[in-house]
């Protein structure tokens, strides 16, 4: 007797692992399994946040640092760096990051839809209609404005509009590392914008950039304890 | 000693259950995906998901992004109630509270 009409079927059935189907061998297997998937899921589903602030802090520091460096306090320059090459470093470096943080964000959520992916649509459309509305109205005024005066309205409004979307940010998240590094940005933009034109972007290079670095190592450090089984 | 809940007391229904609650409320993952954090065959994570979806603990969409068709995945509020009260009663056998009286 061999071939049972039932191993034929068998075989047609969609395959199920029989150990699937039954229950983890006891109650401390059971929530060991619970707290290793969540976690698990969590690392794949939330982004390194070192990759989301590392690259903003860099460029700040880079970029301004380079400003503070070529257009300090006074009419002589720190260093002889061509004076288009500050402005240039410092777009093409936040150009990076916003990719970075472009192609990080796609990888852990693209998959994900619902009310944190239209959260972060919105907050992304609030970054891009905010800079836009204001940035055009700057460009009428600061052509009428010396070099040095045109900068700081520049710096100091971008800045500060940053530091605002940051903290509304960590409002819509609850994320209290966005948060307080809002609040970080707005009160060194206020300190750079009384120390004044040329001091201005050296306060935001070393307090903003380097705050962002910090933040994302809080970040990453938060972040890891929340993974952790 | 609490029943549980037999839909959610078998190594992979838990898994996925376990998994989808690592969502925010209110989100939904793409099947592909669910299935490649779970490492599970297509067929196999799909029976797992009709019996969830049966219980009524799993909401399941198909919509399209551009052409492709694209089945979503998300835990119900039945299923995240569900999956927390068998939770607490795991957490309850494995620490019962001191207050009890032992037989």
């Amino acid at each position: 007797m061999t071939g049972s009409p039932r191993s034929t079927l068998c075989l047609k059935v969609v395959c199920v692992d029989p150990d699937d189907d039954s229950p983890p061998t006891d109650a401390a297997a059971a929530l060991r399994l619970i707290q290793d998937q969540r976690s698990a899921t969590a690392r794949r589903l939330d982004p390194d946040a070192r990759l989301l602030y590392w690259p903003w802090g860099v460029a700040w520091l880079v970029g301004f640092g380079l400003f503070f460096l070529r257009f300090p306090p006074g009419d002589r320059a720190l260093v002889a760096l061509p004076s288009w090459l500050p402005l240039t470093v410092l777009f093409v470096l936040l150009v990076a990051a916003g990719a970075t943080q472009a192609v990080v964000s796609v990888r852990a959520y693209g998959q994900v839809t619902g009310d944190s992916a239209r959260r972060g649509q919105w907050y992304g459309y609030a970054w891009a209609l905010g800079s836009v509305s204001v940035y055009a109205g700057l460009g009428r005024i600061s052509e009428h404005l010396p070099h040095d005066l045109a900068a700081l309205l520049w710096s100091a409004t971008a800045v500060g509009l940053t530091g605002a979307l940051h903290m509304a940010g960590g409002a819509v998240w609850l994320d209290q590392d966005l948060f307080r590094l809002g609040v970080w940005i707005s009160v060194i933009n206020l300190v750079g914008a009384f120390a004044g034109p040329g001091w201005h972007p050296l306060v935001v290079a070393v307090a903003g950039g380097g705050g962002m670095l910090v933040a994302g190592a809080l970040a990453r450090r938060r972040q890891r304890q929340r993974q952790q089984p | 000693m609490t029943e549980l809940d037999p839909v959610i007391h078998a190594q992979a229904r838990l898994r996925v259950v376990a998994s989808l609650s690592a969502l925010n409320v209110g989100d939904k993952i793409a099947f592909p995906r669910l299935q490649e954090l779970l490492a599970m065959t297509a067929g196999n994570l799909s029976v797992h998901l009709r019996k969830l979806e049966d219980a009524g603990y799993v909401e399941i969409s198909k919509t399209h992004r551009g052409r492709t068709p694209a089945t979503l995945v998300g835990l119900s509020r039945r299923g995240r109630l569900a999956f927390e009260e068998y939770t607490e009663a795991i957490r309850a056998l494995l620490d019962p509270a001191p207050s009890k009286e032992q037989p």
